[in-house]
Protein backbone atom coordinates (compact mmCIF):
# COMPACT_ATOMS: atom_id res chain seq x y z
CA UNK A 1 0.00 0.00 0.00
CA UNK A 2 1.35 3.26 -1.34
CA UNK A 3 0.32 6.85 -0.48
CA UNK A 4 2.79 9.03 -1.27
CA UNK A 5 1.69 11.14 -4.07
CA UNK A 6 -1.71 10.45 -3.87
CA UNK A 7 -4.49 12.40 -4.03
CA UNK A 8 -7.47 12.73 -1.83
CA UNK A 9 -10.22 13.62 -3.64
CA UNK A 10 -13.15 11.00 -2.83
CA UNK A 11 -14.03 8.21 0.13
CA UNK A 12 -14.98 5.89 -2.95
CA UNK A 13 -11.37 6.09 -3.95
CA UNK A 14 -10.60 4.08 -0.90
CA UNK A 15 -10.69 0.27 -0.15
CA UNK A 16 -10.59 -0.95 3.80
CA UNK A 17 -7.38 -1.51 4.10
CA UNK A 18 -6.25 1.82 2.91
CA UNK A 19 -8.87 3.50 5.19
CA UNK A 20 -7.68 1.73 8.17
CA UNK A 21 -4.28 2.75 7.56
CA UNK A 22 -5.21 6.02 7.39
CA UNK A 23 -6.62 5.97 10.67
CA UNK A 24 -3.83 4.10 12.23
CA UNK A 25 -1.57 6.71 11.14
CA UNK A 26 -4.01 9.31 12.80
CA UNK A 27 -4.39 7.51 16.31
CA UNK A 28 -0.31 7.27 16.27
CA UNK A 29 -0.10 11.21 15.83
CA UNK A 30 -3.06 11.29 18.31
CA UNK A 31 -1.38 9.08 20.29
CA UNK A 32 2.53 11.03 20.09
CA UNK A 33 2.35 14.43 18.23
CA UNK A 34 4.83 14.97 15.95
CA UNK A 35 6.11 18.28 15.56
CA UNK A 36 8.74 17.92 13.16
CA UNK A 37 6.87 15.07 10.91
CA UNK A 38 5.91 18.12 7.89
CA UNK A 39 9.13 20.37 8.57
CA UNK A 40 10.13 21.87 5.53
CA UNK A 41 7.10 20.58 3.62
CA UNK A 42 4.62 23.16 2.23
CA UNK A 43 1.10 23.20 1.80
CA UNK A 44 -1.04 25.50 -0.50
CA UNK A 45 -4.74 25.95 0.49
CA UNK A 46 -6.47 27.23 -2.38
CA UNK A 47 -10.30 28.35 -0.93
CA UNK A 48 -12.22 29.23 -3.48
CA UNK A 49 -15.17 29.68 -1.23
CA UNK A 50 -14.68 30.30 2.03
CA UNK A 51 -14.63 27.34 4.36
CA UNK A 52 -13.02 29.21 7.84
CA UNK A 53 -13.23 26.04 9.88
CA UNK A 54 -11.47 23.40 7.45
CA UNK A 55 -9.09 26.13 6.29
CA UNK A 56 -8.22 26.67 10.34
CA UNK A 57 -8.07 22.77 10.58
CA UNK A 58 -5.94 22.11 7.56
CA UNK A 59 -3.07 24.98 8.94
CA UNK A 60 -3.22 24.23 12.39
CA UNK A 61 -2.39 20.50 11.66
CA UNK A 62 0.61 21.87 9.47
CA UNK A 63 1.96 24.06 11.85
CA UNK A 64 1.94 21.84 14.62
CA UNK A 65 3.71 19.38 12.36
CA UNK A 66 6.24 21.86 11.60
CA UNK A 67 5.36 22.99 7.96
CA UNK A 68 4.55 25.88 6.40
CA UNK A 69 1.16 27.29 5.05
CA UNK A 70 0.42 29.59 1.67
CA UNK A 71 -2.69 30.09 0.37
CA UNK A 72 -5.85 32.46 -0.24
CA UNK A 73 -8.85 32.09 1.78
CA UNK A 74 -11.49 33.52 -0.73
CA UNK A 75 -11.94 33.00 -4.82
CA UNK A 76 -11.94 37.46 -4.83
CA UNK A 77 -8.74 37.94 -3.82
CA UNK A 78 -7.37 34.81 -6.05
CA UNK A 79 -7.01 34.98 -9.89
CA UNK A 80 -9.82 32.95 -10.78
CA UNK A 81 -11.48 36.33 -10.50
CA UNK A 82 -9.88 37.90 -13.25
CA UNK A 83 -10.70 34.60 -15.75
CA UNK A 84 -7.76 31.76 -15.05
CA UNK A 85 -9.09 28.42 -15.51
CA UNK A 86 -8.83 26.27 -12.48
CA UNK A 87 -6.33 24.12 -14.29
CA UNK A 88 -4.03 27.15 -14.56
CA UNK A 89 -4.12 27.86 -11.29
CA UNK A 90 -3.25 24.81 -10.11
CA UNK A 91 -0.22 24.45 -12.57
CA UNK A 92 1.19 27.84 -11.06
CA UNK A 93 0.42 26.88 -7.69
CA UNK A 94 2.15 23.46 -8.14
CA UNK A 95 5.49 25.15 -8.36
CA UNK A 96 5.39 26.81 -4.74
CA UNK A 97 3.94 23.30 -3.05
CA UNK A 98 4.56 20.07 -1.92
CA UNK A 99 0.74 19.36 -0.91
CA UNK A 100 -2.80 21.16 -2.49
CA UNK A 101 -5.94 21.39 -0.20
CA UNK A 102 -8.67 23.14 -1.98
CA UNK A 103 -12.00 23.82 -1.33
CA UNK A 104 -14.15 25.21 -4.47
CA UNK A 105 -18.05 25.12 -5.18
CA UNK A 106 -18.42 23.02 -8.18
CA UNK A 107 -18.95 19.36 -7.91
CA UNK A 108 -15.88 17.46 -9.06
CA UNK A 109 -13.33 20.20 -9.07
CA UNK A 110 -11.02 18.32 -7.20
CA UNK A 111 -10.66 15.63 -9.32
CA UNK A 112 -9.93 17.97 -12.05
CA UNK A 113 -7.43 19.76 -10.03
CA UNK A 114 -5.65 16.24 -9.00
CA UNK A 115 -5.41 15.37 -13.01
CA UNK A 116 -2.82 18.59 -13.83
CA UNK A 117 -1.44 18.65 -10.75
CA UNK A 118 2.23 16.92 -9.94
CA UNK A 119 1.82 17.08 -6.59
CA UNK A 120 -1.16 15.48 -4.27
CA UNK A 121 -3.87 17.08 -4.22
CA UNK A 122 -6.51 16.76 -0.74
CA UNK A 123 -9.96 17.83 -1.48
CA UNK A 124 -11.14 19.85 1.37
CA UNK A 125 -14.65 19.78 -0.42
CA UNK A 126 -15.62 19.94 -3.69
CA UNK A 127 -19.53 21.57 -4.11
CA UNK A 128 -22.07 19.34 -3.15
CA UNK A 129 -20.12 16.47 -3.82
CA UNK A 130 -17.19 15.39 -1.40
CA UNK A 131 -15.05 16.42 2.02
CA UNK A 132 -12.82 13.10 2.41
CA UNK A 133 -11.01 14.35 5.13
CA UNK A 134 -14.46 15.08 7.32
CA UNK A 135 -15.14 11.84 6.60
CA UNK A 136 -11.85 10.26 7.93
CA UNK A 137 -11.96 12.25 11.04
CA UNK A 138 -15.63 11.27 11.26
CA UNK A 139 -15.00 7.30 10.84
CA UNK A 140 -11.64 8.38 13.16
CA UNK A 141 -13.73 9.59 15.63
CA UNK A 142 -16.41 6.64 15.83
CA UNK A 143 -13.35 4.16 15.78
CA UNK A 144 -12.04 5.76 18.79
CA UNK A 145 -14.80 5.82 20.99
CA UNK A 146 -15.84 2.14 19.78
CA UNK A 147 -13.01 0.01 19.24
CA UNK A 148 -15.46 -2.66 17.96
CA UNK A 149 -15.98 -0.98 14.49
CA UNK A 150 -12.55 -2.49 13.73
CA UNK A 151 -13.26 -5.59 15.78
CA UNK A 152 -15.93 -6.36 13.17
CA UNK A 153 -18.82 -6.14 16.12
CA UNK A 154 -21.77 -4.34 14.74
CA UNK A 155 -22.21 -1.19 15.94
CA UNK A 156 -25.63 1.25 15.67
CA UNK A 157 -25.01 4.66 14.10
CA UNK A 158 -28.06 6.48 13.73
CA UNK A 159 -28.19 9.48 11.29
CA UNK A 160 -30.49 12.59 11.78
CA UNK A 161 -31.58 15.32 10.01
CA UNK A 162 -30.95 16.61 6.31
CA UNK A 163 -30.20 12.67 5.10
CA UNK A 164 -30.94 14.00 1.38
CA UNK A 165 -28.64 16.95 0.85
CA UNK A 166 -26.43 15.74 3.97
CA UNK A 167 -22.61 15.75 1.93
CA UNK A 168 -21.01 14.62 5.22
CA UNK A 169 -23.92 11.73 5.36
CA UNK A 170 -23.33 10.85 2.53
CA UNK A 171 -19.57 9.89 2.23
CA UNK A 172 -19.82 8.61 5.83
CA UNK A 173 -22.32 6.11 4.54
CA UNK A 174 -19.91 5.03 2.00
CA UNK A 175 -17.33 4.73 4.16
CA UNK A 176 -19.46 2.35 6.83
CA UNK A 177 -19.91 0.13 3.80
CA UNK A 178 -16.43 -1.59 4.77
CA UNK A 179 -17.19 -1.99 8.83
CA UNK A 180 -20.29 -4.05 10.42
CA UNK A 181 -22.85 -1.46 10.37
CA UNK A 182 -26.68 -0.96 11.61
CA UNK A 183 -27.56 2.40 10.27
CA UNK A 184 -30.59 3.84 11.78
CA UNK A 185 -31.98 6.72 9.84
CA UNK A 186 -34.68 9.78 10.95
CA UNK A 187 -34.86 12.56 8.27
CA UNK A 188 -38.13 15.42 7.94
CA UNK A 189 -40.63 14.08 4.64
CA UNK A 190 -38.32 15.16 1.46
CA UNK A 191 -35.08 15.14 3.17
CA UNK A 192 -34.62 10.80 3.31
CA UNK A 193 -31.63 9.39 2.23
CA UNK A 194 -31.89 9.34 -1.78
CA UNK A 195 -32.41 5.91 -3.13
CA UNK A 196 -29.21 5.14 -4.19
CA UNK A 197 -27.43 6.01 -0.97
CA UNK A 198 -29.95 2.81 0.23
CA UNK A 199 -29.31 0.36 -1.95
CA UNK A 200 -25.46 0.62 -2.23
CA UNK A 201 -25.51 0.51 1.75
CA UNK A 202 -27.14 -2.67 1.45
CA UNK A 203 -25.41 -4.14 -1.19
CA UNK A 204 -22.52 -3.55 0.89
CA UNK A 205 -23.67 -5.20 3.87
CA UNK A 206 -25.46 -2.72 5.88
CA UNK A 207 -28.61 -3.47 7.86
CA UNK A 208 -30.83 -0.17 7.44
CA UNK A 209 -33.49 0.69 9.85
CA UNK A 210 -35.82 3.86 8.97
CA UNK A 211 -36.95 5.20 12.28
CA UNK A 212 -40.29 7.32 12.86
CA UNK A 213 -38.44 9.82 15.60
CA UNK A 214 -35.15 11.48 16.62
CA UNK A 215 -35.91 10.14 19.89
CA UNK A 216 -36.15 6.23 18.91
CA UNK A 217 -32.83 7.08 17.31
CA UNK A 218 -31.55 8.69 21.03
CA UNK A 219 -33.18 4.96 22.66
CA UNK A 220 -31.01 2.75 20.44
CA UNK A 221 -28.02 3.81 19.18
CA UNK A 222 -24.40 3.78 19.90
CA UNK A 223 -23.48 6.70 18.09
CA UNK A 224 -25.91 9.81 16.63
CA UNK A 225 -24.60 11.78 13.72
CA UNK A 226 -26.79 14.64 13.80
CA UNK A 227 -27.39 17.62 10.62
CA UNK A 228 -28.29 20.97 10.43
CA UNK A 229 -31.54 21.31 8.72
CA UNK A 230 -31.20 24.26 5.99
CA UNK A 231 -34.01 26.74 6.03
CA UNK A 232 -33.47 27.28 1.94
CA UNK A 233 -34.41 23.47 1.57
CA UNK A 234 -38.21 24.36 2.94
CA UNK A 235 -40.54 26.38 0.46
CA UNK A 236 -42.95 26.60 3.64
CA UNK A 237 -41.32 28.76 6.59
CA UNK A 238 -44.03 27.57 8.84
CA UNK A 239 -43.32 23.65 7.73
CA UNK A 240 -39.48 24.57 8.74
CA UNK A 241 -39.82 25.93 12.09
CA UNK A 242 -42.06 22.72 12.59
CA UNK A 243 -39.18 20.28 11.36
CA UNK A 244 -36.78 22.56 13.63
CA UNK A 245 -38.78 21.85 16.90
CA UNK A 246 -38.97 18.02 16.01
CA UNK A 247 -35.46 17.49 15.07
CA UNK A 248 -33.62 19.25 18.32
CA UNK A 249 -31.38 17.25 20.74
CA UNK A 250 -32.31 18.04 24.01
CA UNK A 251 -30.48 16.80 27.38
CA UNK A 252 -34.10 15.69 28.56
CA UNK A 253 -34.19 13.38 25.47
CA UNK A 254 -31.01 11.76 26.54
CA UNK A 255 -32.31 10.52 29.95
CA UNK A 256 -33.70 7.32 28.14
CA UNK A 257 -30.12 6.73 26.01
CA UNK A 258 -27.91 4.37 26.57
CA UNK A 259 -25.08 5.23 28.68
CA UNK A 260 -22.22 4.96 25.62
CA UNK A 261 -24.45 7.11 23.01
CA UNK A 262 -22.01 9.33 21.59
CA UNK A 263 -23.54 12.27 19.30
CA UNK A 264 -20.91 13.61 16.75
CA UNK A 265 -22.10 16.76 14.46
CA UNK A 266 -19.82 17.85 11.79
CA UNK A 267 -20.32 21.33 13.00
CA UNK A 268 -21.15 24.35 12.83
CA UNK A 269 -24.53 23.32 15.04
CA UNK A 270 -27.91 25.62 14.50
CA UNK A 271 -30.12 24.87 16.60
CA UNK A 272 -30.17 20.84 15.98
CA UNK A 273 -28.63 20.04 19.23
CA UNK A 274 -29.43 22.25 22.41
CA UNK A 275 -26.86 23.94 24.24
CA UNK A 276 -27.73 21.76 27.77
CA UNK A 277 -26.62 18.89 25.82
CA UNK A 278 -22.87 20.08 25.67
CA UNK A 279 -22.46 19.40 29.65
CA UNK A 280 -23.58 15.40 29.42
CA UNK A 281 -21.19 12.70 28.68
CA UNK A 282 -22.72 12.22 25.44
CA UNK A 283 -21.54 15.24 23.72
CA UNK A 284 -19.00 14.35 21.53
CA UNK A 285 -19.15 16.94 18.89
CA UNK A 286 -16.72 19.14 19.82
CA UNK A 287 -13.86 16.59 20.16
CA UNK A 288 -15.04 15.47 16.70
CA UNK A 289 -13.60 18.54 15.19
CA UNK A 290 -10.25 18.19 17.18
CA UNK A 291 -9.92 15.22 15.62
CA UNK A 292 -9.36 17.04 12.23
CA UNK A 293 -5.99 17.71 13.22
CA UNK A 294 -4.23 14.43 13.63
CA UNK A 295 -6.33 12.91 10.87
CA UNK A 296 -5.10 15.81 8.31
CA UNK A 297 -2.05 15.23 9.77
CA UNK A 298 -2.14 11.95 9.17
CA UNK A 299 -3.14 12.44 5.48
CA UNK A 300 -0.80 14.95 4.44
CA UNK A 301 2.10 13.10 5.76
CA UNK A 302 1.18 9.72 4.05
CA UNK A 303 0.69 11.83 0.94
CA UNK A 304 4.21 13.46 0.96
CA UNK A 305 5.57 10.17 1.75
CA UNK A 306 6.69 11.64 5.07
CA UNK A 307 5.01 8.68 6.96
CA UNK A 308 4.40 5.35 5.79
CA UNK A 309 1.17 3.86 5.69
CA UNK A 310 0.57 0.05 7.45
CA UNK A 311 -1.94 -2.01 7.36
CA UNK B 1 -55.78 13.12 -40.16
CA UNK B 2 -53.18 10.71 -40.54
CA UNK B 3 -49.88 12.06 -40.45
CA UNK B 4 -47.82 9.24 -40.61
CA UNK B 5 -45.94 9.35 -43.91
CA UNK B 6 -47.45 6.67 -46.48
CA UNK B 7 -44.32 4.22 -47.16
CA UNK B 8 -44.23 0.57 -48.44
CA UNK B 9 -41.70 -1.50 -47.99
CA UNK B 10 -41.12 -1.15 -51.77
CA UNK B 11 -41.37 2.28 -51.82
CA UNK B 12 -39.66 3.15 -48.37
CA UNK B 13 -36.06 1.82 -49.82
CA UNK B 14 -36.30 4.77 -52.73
CA UNK B 15 -37.35 7.50 -49.89
CA UNK B 16 -33.79 7.27 -49.21
CA UNK B 17 -30.78 7.81 -51.92
CA UNK B 18 -29.09 4.18 -51.95
CA UNK B 19 -25.28 4.72 -52.05
CA UNK B 20 -22.70 2.71 -53.56
CA UNK B 21 -20.25 2.99 -51.06
CA UNK B 22 -20.12 4.51 -47.49
CA UNK B 23 -22.26 3.92 -44.49
CA UNK B 24 -25.84 3.30 -43.64
CA UNK B 25 -26.68 4.48 -39.92
CA UNK B 26 -30.56 2.80 -39.68
CA UNK B 27 -33.07 2.29 -36.99
CA UNK B 28 -32.42 5.58 -35.35
CA UNK B 29 -34.99 6.92 -33.04
CA UNK B 30 -37.07 9.38 -35.50
CA UNK B 31 -36.91 12.09 -32.64
CA UNK B 32 -32.73 11.45 -32.66
CA UNK B 33 -32.01 11.41 -36.47
CA UNK B 34 -31.03 14.85 -36.80
CA UNK B 35 -28.59 14.54 -33.56
CA UNK B 36 -27.08 11.45 -35.11
CA UNK B 37 -25.94 13.05 -38.37
CA UNK B 38 -24.74 16.45 -36.51
CA UNK B 39 -22.52 13.95 -34.30
CA UNK B 40 -21.44 11.60 -36.76
CA UNK B 41 -20.89 13.44 -40.57
CA UNK B 42 -18.73 16.27 -41.24
CA UNK B 43 -19.41 19.59 -43.84
CA UNK B 44 -17.75 17.51 -46.26
CA UNK B 45 -19.74 14.60 -46.06
CA UNK B 46 -22.21 13.66 -49.09
CA UNK B 47 -25.25 12.92 -46.61
CA UNK B 48 -29.22 11.68 -47.16
CA UNK B 49 -31.04 11.64 -43.87
CA UNK B 50 -34.68 9.87 -43.85
CA UNK B 51 -36.83 11.42 -41.40
CA UNK B 52 -40.07 9.36 -39.62
CA UNK B 53 -40.28 6.68 -41.54
CA UNK B 54 -42.09 3.54 -39.87
CA UNK B 55 -40.52 0.80 -38.86
CA UNK B 56 -41.93 -2.47 -37.37
CA UNK B 57 -38.96 -2.56 -34.64
CA UNK B 58 -39.23 0.43 -33.23
CA UNK B 59 -42.42 2.75 -34.59
CA UNK B 60 -40.74 5.87 -36.48
CA UNK B 61 -37.09 5.79 -37.48
CA UNK B 62 -34.37 8.03 -38.84
CA UNK B 63 -31.88 6.61 -41.38
CA UNK B 64 -28.54 8.60 -41.93
CA UNK B 65 -27.01 7.41 -45.27
CA UNK B 66 -22.87 8.72 -45.67
CA UNK B 67 -21.79 8.42 -49.10
CA UNK B 68 -18.38 7.19 -49.68
CA UNK B 69 -16.96 7.27 -46.33
CA UNK B 70 -17.24 3.99 -43.76
CA UNK B 71 -17.75 4.96 -40.19
CA UNK B 72 -15.07 3.79 -38.01
CA UNK B 73 -17.69 1.66 -35.64
CA UNK B 74 -15.39 2.74 -32.10
CA UNK B 75 -15.64 6.31 -33.07
CA UNK B 76 -19.52 6.02 -33.00
CA UNK B 77 -19.41 4.89 -29.80
CA UNK B 78 -21.27 8.23 -28.97
CA UNK B 79 -24.83 6.66 -30.52
CA UNK B 80 -24.84 4.50 -27.16
CA UNK B 81 -26.27 7.10 -25.29
CA UNK B 82 -28.85 8.65 -27.94
CA UNK B 83 -29.73 5.41 -30.10
CA UNK B 84 -28.30 2.26 -28.84
CA UNK B 85 -30.95 0.78 -31.18
CA UNK B 86 -29.16 1.60 -34.59
CA UNK B 87 -27.56 -0.27 -36.70
CA UNK B 88 -24.37 0.22 -38.67
CA UNK B 89 -23.99 -0.83 -42.02
CA UNK B 90 -21.18 -0.68 -44.21
CA UNK B 91 -22.04 -0.82 -47.94
CA UNK B 92 -19.48 -1.59 -50.90
CA UNK B 93 -20.72 -1.53 -54.61
CA UNK B 94 -24.62 -1.33 -52.82
CA UNK B 95 -23.64 -4.49 -50.97
CA UNK B 96 -23.92 -4.51 -47.20
CA UNK B 97 -20.27 -5.79 -46.14
CA UNK B 98 -20.60 -4.99 -42.60
CA UNK B 99 -23.37 -4.85 -39.82
CA UNK B 100 -23.13 -3.65 -36.36
CA UNK B 101 -24.64 -2.84 -33.27
CA UNK B 102 -23.74 0.06 -31.42
CA UNK B 103 -21.02 -0.51 -28.79
CA UNK B 104 -20.82 0.59 -25.40
CA UNK B 105 -17.29 1.66 -24.17
CA UNK B 106 -16.12 1.48 -20.70
CA UNK B 107 -15.67 5.39 -21.18
CA UNK B 108 -17.98 8.19 -22.99
CA UNK B 109 -14.78 11.12 -23.31
CA UNK B 110 -16.01 14.53 -24.15
CA UNK B 111 -19.04 13.54 -26.54
CA UNK B 112 -21.87 14.41 -23.95
CA UNK B 113 -22.18 17.53 -21.69
CA UNK B 114 -23.26 16.76 -17.60
CA UNK B 115 -26.54 16.92 -16.96
CA UNK B 116 -25.61 18.41 -13.36
CA UNK B 117 -25.38 22.13 -13.80
CA UNK B 118 -23.19 22.84 -10.75
CA UNK B 119 -20.39 19.64 -12.00
CA UNK B 120 -17.13 21.66 -12.92
CA UNK B 121 -17.16 20.53 -16.51
CA UNK B 122 -20.04 22.73 -17.35
CA UNK B 123 -18.02 25.79 -15.66
CA UNK B 124 -14.44 25.16 -16.97
CA UNK B 125 -13.32 24.50 -20.07
CA UNK B 126 -12.77 20.76 -19.43
CA UNK B 127 -13.62 17.61 -21.59
CA UNK B 128 -16.30 15.22 -19.79
CA UNK B 129 -15.33 12.11 -19.05
CA UNK B 130 -18.39 9.73 -18.02
CA UNK B 131 -17.67 6.03 -16.68
CA UNK B 132 -20.27 3.10 -17.75
CA UNK B 133 -21.57 2.22 -14.00
CA UNK B 134 -24.59 -0.27 -15.73
CA UNK B 135 -25.14 -1.77 -19.63
CA UNK B 136 -29.03 -2.43 -19.52
CA UNK B 137 -30.31 0.08 -19.37
CA UNK B 138 -27.19 2.26 -19.92
CA UNK B 139 -26.17 4.32 -16.58
CA UNK B 140 -23.03 6.30 -15.87
CA UNK B 141 -21.71 8.38 -14.01
CA UNK B 142 -19.70 11.52 -14.00
CA UNK B 143 -15.94 11.09 -13.45
CA UNK B 144 -15.57 14.49 -11.89
CA UNK B 145 -19.43 15.28 -10.07
CA UNK B 146 -19.51 11.70 -9.30
CA UNK B 147 -23.55 11.70 -10.10
CA UNK B 148 -25.03 9.00 -11.84
CA UNK B 149 -27.15 9.55 -15.13
CA UNK B 150 -29.34 7.21 -17.56
CA UNK B 151 -27.83 7.69 -21.05
CA UNK B 152 -31.10 9.39 -21.88
CA UNK B 153 -30.65 12.30 -19.67
CA UNK B 154 -27.44 13.30 -21.06
CA UNK B 155 -27.08 15.46 -24.36
CA UNK B 156 -24.33 15.32 -26.63
CA UNK B 157 -21.87 17.94 -27.07
CA UNK B 158 -21.97 18.51 -31.09
ZN1 LIG C 1 -20.46 15.91 -13.75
Amino acid sequence: MNFHGRHIISIADFNRAEILAVLRASRELAERPRPELLAKRQMATLFFEPSTRTRLSFEAAMHRCGGQVIGFSDAASSSTKKGESLADTIRMVEQYADVIVMRHPRDGSARLASSVSRVPVINGGDGANQHPSQTFLDLFTIASLFPQLERGEELKIAFAGDLKYGRTVHSLVTALGHFRVRLLLVAPDGLELPEHYLTEARAAGLEVDILPSLQDAVNQADVLYMTRLQEERFPDPLEFDHIKATYRITAAMLRSARPELRILHPLPRVGEIAPDVDATPHAHYFQQAGNGIPVRQALVGLVTGSLEAKS
Amino acid sequence: MNREPITTSASRVRQVEAIANGTVIDHIPAEVTLAVARLLTTTDDQVFIGMNLRSTRIGRKGVVKISGRELDVQAAAALALIAPSATICIIRNYEVVGKNQIPIPEVFADVAACANPNCVTNHERWPTRFLVIDRNPLQVRCHYCERAFAADELTLLR
